[in-house]
């Protein structure tokens, strides 16, 4: 990377608060989060658009601006519907001018546990419950109804969550803010601290890399050897690779080359695990997720079908059953 | 199926804001339970679209977008199943469009393709927003959201239209298609997957000294850890959060009071004690 951000700001009076306009543009923007998703800094672009509003009042400075777009631009995953959270307190310490370093560990520490706590809240809770009450709406009497209600529960839901933490967090922000200014180094290190060990745990959460190569006869899988010596261990190395090749100079654009081609090359050689999602004549799926270009070694077959099936139908029990429970009646599947 | 000019154009603007819809906006629109009956209407069969909706909106219940995973696409399912169950005149009841299912997952798993794709591309133009940023240039980062927005919608939309006029035979070599380069779709899936750590790798530049080290391993761990226990895996990352917070804390409290401390000490040697 060819531009230093720079430790500080040069303008470090700290910016008048925000007005409650520009703090609901946000919101709204907040819905674009992942408008330019990509697997490199995910939600990155979209996060740094969103609060665009903000930073550009925030730095009337015109090389503050640059600072505080550059590092903004860092690896961000964090959920959609309560992003305005890590807004609130990010933008709370850009108006007070804190060092960028604490800006970044704060912000990836607050962003990585929300995902969790949203992806529980809407995608296992709320989509499931509204969904399933809706679909059977739509299913048993044909009724448009189940759209509407649908629309209007889950959209009301999510703006009131965007709406609320957005302010809420902001005020929370800018009043704990004064407090750390007078021990500001040693905030700076703890905050590195919480945000290291937070890369450390998203690296484990996140890293899904793993080998798909199976050896011997009867065959064991080279991964679950490598689980034993520690789980997610290639994630780790590859982390660790890349952050040495980083430092020593290598553009993120390099890395991302290398890492397709590597990717590419190794699944052709059937050496990492990979789903195509692909199915045959008969919707059956690829055994091992795909069938490599070159085989040098044979993928051993699935568990007996009974079993696989008695599994699928326990779980499809499961669901049915926790679907009952919360008072949604799902006819089983023949 | 045969569809008139206008039914082509209105089932790609819908497919392109759905596609867009699947990530940003409202997040809601492109559920099955609304773009069903969408799709039942443009296609002239509004009740079968209401149900194919209810049905779809089941089957995704049990694959969720969570944390980052990408199961087969629910807009190009959709739109595909409403599309056979309308075209073979299937009975709209939940086990009538069963079989309209099972012939869209071809295309379902092809709209993930288009988006795996274009999260990869995506990657590519990150450079140029760093540039941007470096340059202060506002409109140019709302620029690369566009540009990913029109690359989605363009994607679905054209998928959406191709699927619906090609149907079961476009499936049929969709599938053949998938099944013959699927060591090339599988390493777009694995590749996808680890760039992720190039975005790591760029944090740990900006907050790794040497002291730090232990604190990511000891974060890396903690993570695994809380992953292998069944029940609390979905909680991995708050309970991370706490224990790091926990260690934060004390650090900060520890230099602050070290801090003090010395302020007195030096106090008390000037006093001559």
């Amino acid at each position: 990377m060819a531009y230093n951000i720079p430790e500080r700001y040069q303008d470090l009076t700290p910016a008048p608060k925000l007005d409650k306009k520009t703090l609901n543009k946000m919101v709204w923007m907040s819905c674009f989060l992942q408008a330019s998703f990509n697997y490199e800094r995910m939600q990155a672009c979209g996060w740094l658009w969103g609060i665009l509003p903000g930073l550009k009042k925030i730095h009337t400075n015109k090389e503050d601006l640059k600072a505080s777009m550059a590092h903004n631009l860092d690896f961000l995953n964090t959920h959609p519907f309560l992003v305005t959270f890590v807004m609130g307190i990010v933008l709370s310490l850009e108006q007070n001018k804190v060092d960028t370093a604490t800006i970044r560990s704060v912000r990836i520490s607050a962003a990585g546990p929300l995902g969790g706590i949203g992806d529980a809240l809407f995608w296992l809770t709320l989509v499931p419950i509204v969904g399933g009450i809706t679909a059977n709406l739509a299913l048993e009497q044909a009724s448009i109804l189940g759209a509407v209600i649908f629309l209007v529960v889950f959209n009301a839901v999510q703006f009131a969550i965007r709406y609320f933490l957005m302010h809420w967090s902001y005020n929370l922000g800018t009043s704990a803010v004064g407090m750390l200014t007078s021990n500001a180094k040693e905030f700076t290190r703890a905050a590195s601290i919480l945000g290291i060990f937070t890369v450390g745990a998203l690296i484990a959460n996140y890293g899904s890399t793993s080998l798909r190569i199976a050896i011997a006869d009867p065959a064991i899988n080279v991964q679950s050897l490598l689980d034993g010596i520690m789980p997610k261990l290639i994630p780790l190395l590859i982390t660790c690779g890349l952050y040495a090749l980083i430092k020593k100079g290598w553009t993120p654009i390099k890395c991302i080359v290398l890492i397709l081609v590597c990717g590419i090359a190794g699944t052709a050689l059937g050496i990492w695990t990979g789903n195509s999602q692909a199915i045959d004549e008969n919707g059956a799926g690829i055994n091992g997720g795909y069938n490599p270009l070159i085989q040098w070694y044979e993928y051993p077959a699935p568990a007996p079908a009974e079993k696989t099936g008695q599994q699928a139908w326990d779980a499809t029990q499961g669901v049915v059953d926790q679907l009952a429970e919360e008072g949604i009646n799902v006819e089983m599947p023949e | 199926m045969e569809i008139s000019v206008i039914q082509a154009i209105m089932i790609f603007v819908v497919a392109f804001i759905m596609g867009i819809d699947q990530f940003s906006f409202l997040e809601s629109l492109y559920q099955p339970v609304v773009l069903g009956p969408i799709m039942g209407a443009i296609l002239g069969n509004f009740e079968l679209g209401v149900v194919v909706g209810g049905a779809y909106q089941l089957v995704q219940i049990g694959s969720m977008p969570i944390g980052g995973a990408q199961p087969p696409n629910a807009i190009m399912g959709t739109i595909m199943t409403a599309a056979f169950a309308i075209s073979m005149g299937l009975e709209p009841t939940a086990d009538g469009v069963g079989l309209a299912v099972g012939l869209a997952i071809p295309f379902a798993v092809f709209g993930q393709y288009a988006v795996t794709l274009t999260f990869t591309i995506m990657s590519g133009l990150m450079a140029k927003a760093d540039k941007c940023a470096e340059e202060a240039d506002t409109k140019g980062i709302a620029m690369i959201n566009y540009t990913e927005m029109a690359i989605l919608g363009i994607l679905f939309g054209v998928l959406a239209v191709a699927g619906v006029m090609g149907a079961a035979a476009l499936g049929d070599s969709l599938r053949s298609f998938s099944f013959q380069w699927s060591w090339l779709m599988a390493g777009l899936d694995a590749a996808g997957g680890a760039m992720k750590f190039v975005g790591f790798a760029i944090l740990m530049k900006v907050m790794m000294s040497g002291e730090m080290w232990g604190f990511l391993l000891a974060g890396f761990v903690m993570a695994n850890i809380c992953a292998a226990v069944p029940g609390m895996s979905g909680a991995t990352l708050l309970m991370c959060a706490m224990v790091g917070l926990a260690i934060a804390l004390y650090d900060y409290q520890m230099n602050t009071r070290i801090k003090e401390n010395a302020g007195s000490n030096a106090g008390g040697f000037t006093d001559g004690i």
